[in-house]
């Protein structure tokens, strides 16, 4: 008897070949852009990345100077008179281009400092809030409140984040001071000082603080799944050997968890370094020509002792954070939006995006071999 | 009594009076009474969803982690002492009484760090006091000889039999005066099954032990009491060899031979 079910199967099998090409097709796809992209930025920024002093220069204005005999010298500001002496009746004409001469040296230290501060921010809260919503909330209303508040904060855009960072750390953000300056929207005396609502400026902190909100969903929304994974049973057998909950917490989950909240870490270094909006009214210039420490203190006197060079060197180390900085997407955005563009301007462009993909691949690396690395370490 | 009643019989360790427990609005024990005997296994046995798992849990208190589980009547004495008092101290409760669970789970550390968890959460720092205790857990759990020379191994190398092994050591590395145990022998073979029940027979040496098991031969081999449960309730308990050859019941008796489960 013939199979009542038996259909054309012929067309079943077709189906199934189109529905796998379509698939294949779709990935190959994703592959050949992500490589083309890559390609692309290698090509056109390599050369230029491989300059000398491109990473251990600071930011420079570049001097073109062309000579009746064809000549053609790049160089910065201070060379470009030098050469132009030289030339005498030789020199023909200058062309100068903004932030397209010298290295990147300053925004590469400016966005490691964001990325610093910001992950330092971000990841105590996060981890301090995931661990309370994953260990210590009861189920409800509130929780699930939580959970969208966090889900919303993801969904903001960078741009306002940069806003609310201008508002809230630039502006409004408290500090120690003995003379509270005009603009502080309200002072509390303090006994010895005065507490006051004048905000930190445009700096590390500031823009550090703001990079650490457009993370912090990121990371928490991670840390929380990776408590969730260990294993309820841990819990429950320390619990029941008599540990209090933070114990339990402390010496069987977060050991566990810390490979997972370690990789999602590092994949939020790598947005809050690529963010520009967050950054650009909080922390960034264009073009600054010293490096964070290189800041100038009044000297000290011949006989000062250990204690005021020390006291010194602590200053300038948190001298560091309230300093404004370039940094590398802010960098990348200057230049790209420089008008008119020209071969000069491109190539320091180019050369920038290069570095700063070779920095974001190179942490999502890391991170790769983190949590390999970990999870060897810590399996149940 | 299964041996000889003597004048100097020790006080129960456990009393459970006229205990109702809820979750939530619903009453999962009633009417509970129950004696726990000093250094004697008492087993728990019954059809799946009496209550058994839920009335051992009651004992150190496990309950507490599920929102809206509570005793709604009676009280839990432990070695005279109500469980629910304002001053007990949580962590002293199940320091007091142990708990071995269904499931073999070391922590994913080493076998020393496993037994030595217990004293460390409540705060022993003296090394050699350690020492000690992780060695007197392992040889009371019959595992010393084995592993005496691996005790920094990896706990999740060991066989499933060692690793529950490990977990009875992990119980017993505090001295707790009760080791409450959850079907200890469900996820084993028989021949690992057959090591934890000599065990247990030998831990009622030092310990009192209340265990559930769904299999009434092991209540049979390894417990001196059964109480048997059904749908929340405590039909019967007596001395296991009364219960198992004699039961006064009729539940009971319909229950071992099998007529429902």
């Amino acid at each position: 008897m013939n199979n009542p079910f038996a259909g054309d199967n012929s067309s079943i099998q077709r189906r199934e070949t189109l529905a796998r090409w379509l698939l294949r097709l779709g990935s190959y796809v994703v592959v050949a852009l992500t490589v083309s992209i890559f390609l692309f930025i290698t090509v056109k920024g390599l050369p230029h990345a491989l300059k000398p002093g491109f990473l251990t220069e600071l930011t420079s204005t570049l001097h073109v100077i062309e000579s009746n005999d064809g000549q053609v010298f790049k160089t910065n500001p201070v060379e470009a008179d030098v050469i132009k002496k030289q030339l005498g009746d030789n020199f023909r004409s200058e062309k100068t281009i903004s932030y397209s001469g010298g290295g990147i040296l300053g925004p590469i230290v400016g966005t490691a400092l964001l990325v610093i501060v910001s992950v330092t921010v971000a990841l105590f809260l996060g981890v301090c809030c995931a661990i309370y919503l994953s260990e210590y909330a009861k189920k409800g209303k509130f929780l699930e409140t939580v959970r969208l508040a966090i889900l919303n904060l993801a969904g903001v855009p960078s741009v306002v984040f940069g806003l609310f960072g201008l508002g809230a750390f630039v502006l409004t953000a408290p500090v120690l001071t003995d003379a509270p300056a005009d603009r502080a929207i309200f002072v509390i005396p303090l006994f010895f000082t005065n507490l006051s609502f004048q905000g930190w400026d445009t700096c590390v902190l500031s823009g550090g603080f703001t990079l650490a909100f457009v993370i912090l969903p990121v990371i928490i929304t991670a840390s929380e799944q990776c408590l969730q994974a260990v294993p309820q049973g841990f819990r429950e057998t320390s619990m029941a050997l008599g540990a209090t909950r933070w114990q339990t917490i402390w010496r069987s989950v977060l050991p566990f968890a810390t490979p997972g909240i370690l990789t999602s870490t590092i994949l939020g270094i790598a947005r809050a370094a690529g963010e520009t909006a967050p950054i650009m009214f909080t922390a960034a210039l264009a073009f600054k020509d010293k490096l964070p420490w290189q800041k100038d203190l009044p000297p000290l006197p011949a006989d000062a002792g250990m204690f005021a060079h020390w006291e010194q060197s602590v200053q300038r180390f948190l001298g560091v954070f309230t300093e404004s900085v370039q940094a590398l997407p802010y960098h990348i955005y200057t230049l790209a939006a420089k008008i008119p563009q020209n071969e000069y301007s491109e190539q320091a462009q180019y050369g920038s995006v290069f570095v700063f993909l070779i920095l974001v691949a190179s942490l999502a690396a890391t991170s790769i071999w983190l949590r390999i690395h970990l999870r060897k370490k810590y399996k149940w | 009594m299964p041996e000889s009643p003597s004048s100097t019989k020790p006080a129960p360790v456990v009393r459970i009076h006229d205990m109702d427990f809820c979750y939530g609005s619903k009453t999962a024990l009633h009417d509970i009474n129950l004696e726990v005997e000093y250094h004697r296994v008492t087993a728990l046995i019954g059809p799946s969803g009496c209550g058994k798992s839920t009335l051992l849990r009651c004992i150190n208190r496990m309950n507490d982690r599920v929102v809206g589980a509570r005793v709604s009547k009676g009280e839990i004495l432990v070695k005279g002492k109500n469980i629910h008092d304002a001053d007990v101290d949580l962590t002293q409760l199940r320091k007091q009484v142990g708990m071995v669970f269904q499931k073999s789970n070391p922590f994913p550390k080493t076998i020393y760090e496993n037994v030595a968890y217990g004293l460390r959460v409540h705060g022993v720092k003296d090394k050699i006091a350690i020492d000690e205790a992780v060695q007197r857990a392992l040889t009371q759990a019959a595992l010393w000889d084995e592993l005496k020379d691996r005790l920094h191994d990896h706990a999740l190398g060991l066989s499933g039999g060692q690793q529950q092994r490990l977990c009875i050591a992990r119980a017993i590395a505090t001295m707790p005066d009760v080791l409450l145990m959850d079907e200890p022998c469900s996820a084993l073979d028989p021949i690992a099954t057959l090591k934890i029940e000599e065990l247990i027979t030998q831990l009622a040496r030092d310990y009192t032990v209340v265990i559930v098991t769904h299999n009434m031969q092991q209540a049979v081999r390894v417990s001196d009491f059964t109480a048997f449960l059904h749908l929340g309730k405590l039909v019967e308990f007596a001395p296991t060899e009364e219960l198992f050859t004699n039961p006064r019941e009729k539940l009971t008796d319909s229950y071992l031979r099998g007529t429902f489960s």
